[in-house]
Parts: C-alpha cells; sequence; structure tokens
C-alpha cells in the first residue's frame, strides 16, 4: 500500500493544494525532501481507497531545538525560584498568600505538595493578570474591558474604575457571529422571557418538558439529519452524563489522546475500560481495535460487550480536524460504535454548517451517536445528543442529565432556534449561509496571513481555532499583556492544558470579524510578533503519520 | 543620536534576554538575585581568563615549538 504511493513522487509539485501530491515515503523520502520544505503536505487518499473528496491539509511543525532547550532553561530558572519562595513561606519570611493546611493538619499527608500546586502557587499566579479578565458587554467582535490592577504581583486585583472600550475579540468561540444583543435571535428571546420567564424550576422527567424543548430537539433533529435528538443544559454535563448511559462494565472505550476534559470523565464515570490511541492516528486506532477484538476483556478473554470510539470533530487546543472518513471504515469493519463530540465543528465546518460530516459529504446514519454544544456556534449554551430514535428514547429515560439536572432555561431554548432556523435558511433570509461563507473566507485568510508573517500555526487549514506557539513561559503573559495594550483581547494557554513546553495562544475566528479587523489584528500580531520574537517557523512541516505505525516512521525526521 | 539608538538597541537586548529566561515573571528583586549571580559567575570567569591567560599562551607557543 504505502510502496505504491510512494513511487509516484516525481511530478506532484501540489503548489497550491488543488492538484493532490503524495507524502513522502519513507524509502524516497531523502530524494525528494527539497521538493517538500516549502509546501504543505497534501494527503491524497489513495493509499485510503478514495476515502478523502478534497484535500486534507494539517501541520505541526515541530519545535526548533533552540527554542525548546530554551523553553526548558526558562522553566528550569523559574522552578529554582519557586523553590526559594516556598522556602520562604515555610520559614515566614514572606507573607503567603495562598491557601495552606492549618497548624493541626501539618502532620497529614500534605494537600499542597505536587507539582500542580507548585506550577499555581509559582508560575501561574506571576501572570494571572492574562485570565479571567472581567467583561462588562456582549463577547461579539468586540467587546469592554474592566481594567484591574495589582499592588501586590497579581494576588489581588483592585479595579481601577475605567473601562476599555471596543476590544478586538480573538477569544471567544462565536464562530457564527450569534452571540449579539440586537438582531432576530436577540428579540426572539426577549419576548418569550417576557411570555414564559427565565426559570424552569424542574427537570426534564418531571414538569420541565415545554413544548419549545420538543420543537428544539425536532428542529434540531432536521438540522443534523438524524431521526432524533435530545438537548441538554450544559455541554460538559451533556458528555459525562450521558457516556456513562452508554457503556458499562465490561465495555471498552477508545479515546483519542487529546479528547476534552467532559470526555474523560465521562468515560471514567462509566466504569468501562478505557484505551487512548495517538491523536488523530489511524493505525493507532486500528491496533487497538484489532488487539481488542483478538484479545477480548483482560483475564477472561470473553469479547467485548461494545466498543466505543470517542473522538471529536475539531480539537480545540490543536485546531485539528478528526480523519472522519476514515474512522467510520475502521468502525464498519470491525463493527464498532462511534461517538462524535463536534462540540466545536458544528455550524462552523461544511457548506451548510451542519458539521464535519458534512464537511467531509459523509452520512449522518454512520455516526451513532452525534454529540455537539450549542455554546459555540448558536450564541447559547447546552448540549445535544442525536441519533436513532430507540438511542435518544433510550436516554431520555436513563441519562442522568435528563432525570436530575434541570431542564434548558427559556430564553436559551429559543435562541437556538432562531440561530438554528437562520442557518438552515428557514427564516427567510440569507444571513446563515452568507455567515457561514464569511467565516470560511476569514479562516481561511488568517490562516495564511500568520503562516506567511513566520508563525507556527497548529493544525488544519480549514478550522475556526487557530493556536500560535509561544513555547516561553514569560511569552505566555508578555503576549497576552501586549496584545491588551493594543486593544486586542486573545486568549492564551499554557500547562496543564497544553504539554509543558507547547504553550499557545489561541485565536477563535469568527463571522462577526470584518476584514478590517482581522487586518488590523493581524498587523499587531506582527508587531507583537516581531517585539517578542514569536516568528519561529522554518517551514520544516511535521510529516502527519498517514504510514503504517512502525519505527520506520520516526527516522524521517532527521533532516 | 547614535547615543540614544544604541541605547534603545541595548533595551530591546535585555527585554529579549529578561524573556527568555522567564526573568520577565519575577519580581524585582529577585531579577536582582539572578542579575548578580550571573555576573559574580562571568566577572569570575573573566577574571580567571585575565590571570592564566598568558600562561596558557606560553604553553601553547612552547608546544608549536614557536618559542623556546
Amino acid at each position: 500500500m504505502t510502496e505504491s504511493a510512494g513511487n509516484k513522487n516525481e511530478d506532484c509539485h501540489a503548489a497550491n493544494g488543488v492538484k493532490p501530491g503524495r507524502n513522502g515515503m519513507v524509502k524516497n523520502h531523502h530524494h525528494h525532501h527539497h521538493q517538500y520544505q516549502k509546501q504543505d503536505k497534501v494527503y491524497h487518499a489513495a493509499c485510503n481507497g478514495e476515502l478523502y473528496s478534497r484535500p486534507f491539509i494539517e501541520s505541526f511543525e515541530e519545535t526548533p531545538m533552540l527554542v525548546a532547550v530554551l523553553t526548558y532553561m526558562g522553566y528550569g530558572i523559574l522552578t529554582i525560584f519557586g523553590y526559594l519562595r516556598d522556602f520562604m513561606r515555610e520559614w515566614k519570611i514572606e507573607k503567603c498568600h495562598i491557601a495552606r493546611e492549618r497548624e493541626e493538619q501539618k502532620d497529614f499527608v500534605s494537600l499542597y505538595q505536587d507539582f500542580e500546586n507548585f506550577y499555581t502557587r509559582n508560575l501561574y499566579m506571576r501572570i494571572r493578570d492574562s485570565w479571567n479578565r472581567p467583561i462588562c458587554s456582549v463577547p461579539g467582535a468586540t467587546f469592554d474591558l474592566v481594567e484591574r490592577s495589582s499592588n501586590d504581583y497579581n494576588w489581588t486585583f483592585e479595579y481601577t474604575g475605567r473601562v476599555v472600550k471596543d476590544v478586538i475579540n480573538l477569544g471567544s468561540y462565536n464562530y457564527l457571529g450569534f452571540a449579539e444583543n440586537t438582531g432576530a435571535c436577540a428579540t426572539a428571546a426577549g419576548e418569550v422571557t417576557v411570555k414564559f420567564g427565565v426559570g424552569v424550576a424542574s427537570t426534564r422527567q418531571e414538569m420541565g418538558n415545554l413544548d419549545k424543548h420538543e420543537e428544539l430537539e425536532k428542529l434540531a433533529a432536521s438540522f443534523l439529519g438524524v431521526e432524533s435528538a435530545m438537548a441538554f443544559g450544559m455541554g460538559f454535563a451533556t458528555n459525562s452524563m450521558n457516556i456513562p448511559a452508554l457503556a458499562g462494565k465490561g465495555c471498552l472505550i477508545l479515546s483519542d489522546e487529546l479528547n476534552h476534559a467532559s470526555l474523560v470523565l465521562g468515560a471514567r464515570l462509566s466504569g468501562s475500560t478505557i484505551r487512548v490511541f495517538k491523536h488523530n492516528n489511524m493505525q493507532s486506532l486500528e491496533k487497538l481495535l484489532r488487539d481488542a477484538i483478538a484479545h477480548g476483556q483482560p483475564r477472561t478473554h470473553r469479547p467485548w460487550k461494545k466498543i466505543l470510539i470517542l473522538v471529536e470533530g475539531i480539537y480545540s487546543m490543536e485546531g485539528s480536524i478528526i480523519r472522519l472518513p476514515e474512522v467510520i471504515a475502521l468502525k464498519k469493519k470491525y463493527k464498532a460504535y462511534l461517538y462524535l463530540d463536534e462540540a466545536h465543528s458544528i455550524g462552523a465546518l461544511g457548506p451548510n454548517g451542519r458539521g464535519v460530516v458534512e464537511y467531509f459529504g459523509l452520512d449522518p446514519k454512520d455516526v451513532d451517536v452525534m454529540m455537539g454544544t450549542f455554546t459555540k456556534s448558536f450564541g447559547a449554551a447546552g448540549g445535544y445528543i442525536g441519533g436513532r430514535k430507540d438511542l435518544i428514547d433510550y436516554l431520555r429515560t436513563h441519562s442522568h442529565s435528563a432525570i436530575y439536572a434541570t431542564s434548558m432555561s427559556l430564553p436559551v431554548v429559543e435562541q437556538i432556534i432562531t440561530s438554528m432556523k437562520c442557518i438552515m435558511g428557514k427564516d427567510g433570509t440569507t444571513i446563515g449561509r452568507s455567515r457561514i461563507q464569511r467565516l470560511a473566507e476569514n479562516t481561511v485568510y488568517f490562516r495564511r496571513r500568520l503562516r506567511e508573517m513566520g508563525f507556527i500555526i497548529y493544525g488544519n487549514n480549514d478550522s475556526p481555532v487557530v493556536p500560535m506557539m509561544l513555547y516561553m513561559p514569560a511569552k505566555i503573559g508578555a503576549f497576552g499583556r501586549e496584545m491588551l495594550k493594543r486593544n486586542i483581547g486573545v486568549v492564551v494557554v499554557g500547562f496543564p492544558a497544553t504539554p509543558i513546553i507547547e504553550s499557545r495562544a489561541r485565536f477563535c475566528i469568527s463571522a462577526a470579524h470584518t476584514k478590517e479587523m482581522l487586518d488590523r489584528a493581524l498587523d499587531v500580531i506582527s508587531e507583537v510578533g516581531d517585539l517578542l520574537q514569536l516568528k519561529y517557523s522554518r517551514h520544516k512541516v511535521l510529516p502527519s503519520l498517514d504510514r503504517p505505525f512502525d519505527e520506520t516512521t520516526y527516522e524521517e525526521n532527521e533532516e | 543620536m547614535a547615543l540614544g539608538d544604541a541605547w534603545k538597541q541595548l533595551s530591546w537586548f535585555y527585554y529579549q534576554y529578561v524573556l527568555v529566561t522567564a526573568l520577565y515573571m519575577l519580581e524585582p528583586w529577585e531579577r536582582t538575585i539572578f542579575n548578580s549571580l550571573l555576573i559574580t559567575v562571568a566577572a569570575m570567569a573573566v577574571y580567571t581568563g585575565y590571570v592564566f591567560m598568558p600562561q596558557h599562551i606560553m604553553a601553547i607557543l612552547h608546544y608549536f615549538e614557536v618559542v623556546q
């Protein structure tokens, strides 16, 4: 399979990605690597049986060695000073601002000695002003920020009383721009509040099942192309409370390495055996599936009751898109079930905004459980699960969230209904369609410009989540502060949400951003990038693992 | 003017040094400690070089038989 694809390396200059090329195979790589140095790897799926109808361009550039060494050095210096400060706090030379055990508990097992607490005390607190910033307006394309200052190095904050106005918002998950306080959605939600009030005061199973909820579920089912759907009040709770209802003891859960905390929590709560496969790596998944079916359960070797594969549509920390055609092919071959979490991809991918299934041109009926959230593209809150009617009927009676959690508040339901109708075009306008197109254009433009400037950007070319690598700990705080000084609000992420040296700034593109806003943001990012020396890219793209998963895969990285 | 430019350039270099070594995140007294330690170690290295360089150069020249 790989040899045949590797022999056709000669005439494959896919300059703009339209004509698909071949990925560099191990045997011929050293002859042709100079051709690939300046171009993205385009993975035409001839070696995957023609599963992909469009080029799948994803890149995760390797960390430059010097940057990695300097990052470790920076963390080392911070750790040494952290130990010094802990020593001073212990010996009462310095006042301790953070929680500690009481005198009587000193002989018990210590609560705050692990690395996470050390990191929080000594590293996170120093740059804490980049997070939890209070916003005092609707988080649309721009927002207003309440200014704060700190006199004791971020242990406490005071409000200066000023408000920073019109900060460009590159951090909100506002992909289609529905987080707004004017327009059809807001008016409809206002009318419903006046008519029905805000609280529902009951769970779905008792007195909290209103006709609006039924309308929402029918609409969501028709939006997704499935038989039936169910809506829940909280997106995190949708995952963590429903996976235990779907899998239990004796079942196997195969979960991606970089799955969200809600999926991990749901998998752990279910009591099933969990096995983790490498991120977006189909060879790893196939190996796990084959091992599971061949060997069965750990000691008894009985067959697994069911095998559930947990994946996400777009991974928000990497900006990568799941290889859905391959996952579905594997699922069908090995008779497993697929749980797809489309939190970030629903509304944001696909020509009609129907998510990652439509993006790849697949059939929604192939995905057994389609989960998503209304938080990101619909400007509301909550989650849904869609699938076959018997599955959803089972969940209505057996899900913890349906039995114990309060049902969704009605203004939120109305916001979702109105925005979903707008995206589908059912409200008679083309607003939804134009927003989806604008999001796609903004995404491609922003990613291309950032790549050209020389930053290291992770992820797929079509994903509206754009992680830009920062690496060094001081640059995390510096980037957040410098961008705010120039009136742009960004989200910076470090450990523990990312691996310790791979800290990043994560931009979320929105359909509400105009081209002028994006241009201004890009100019500022370039200026700050020059000031902080963030343009690390050397155009060496780490080849995505699209070949058999064995030792020879790693030889190629020696360039 | 040249002095102003040189000062700007130097302060940009200092800013980069402070960012890369993560001193940016530390309080001023911690920066003082670290900078003092670094300057002390560097000064010791320069002093050792100054004291022992003539001996080392004579030994090298002797080895290559340039001087008896």
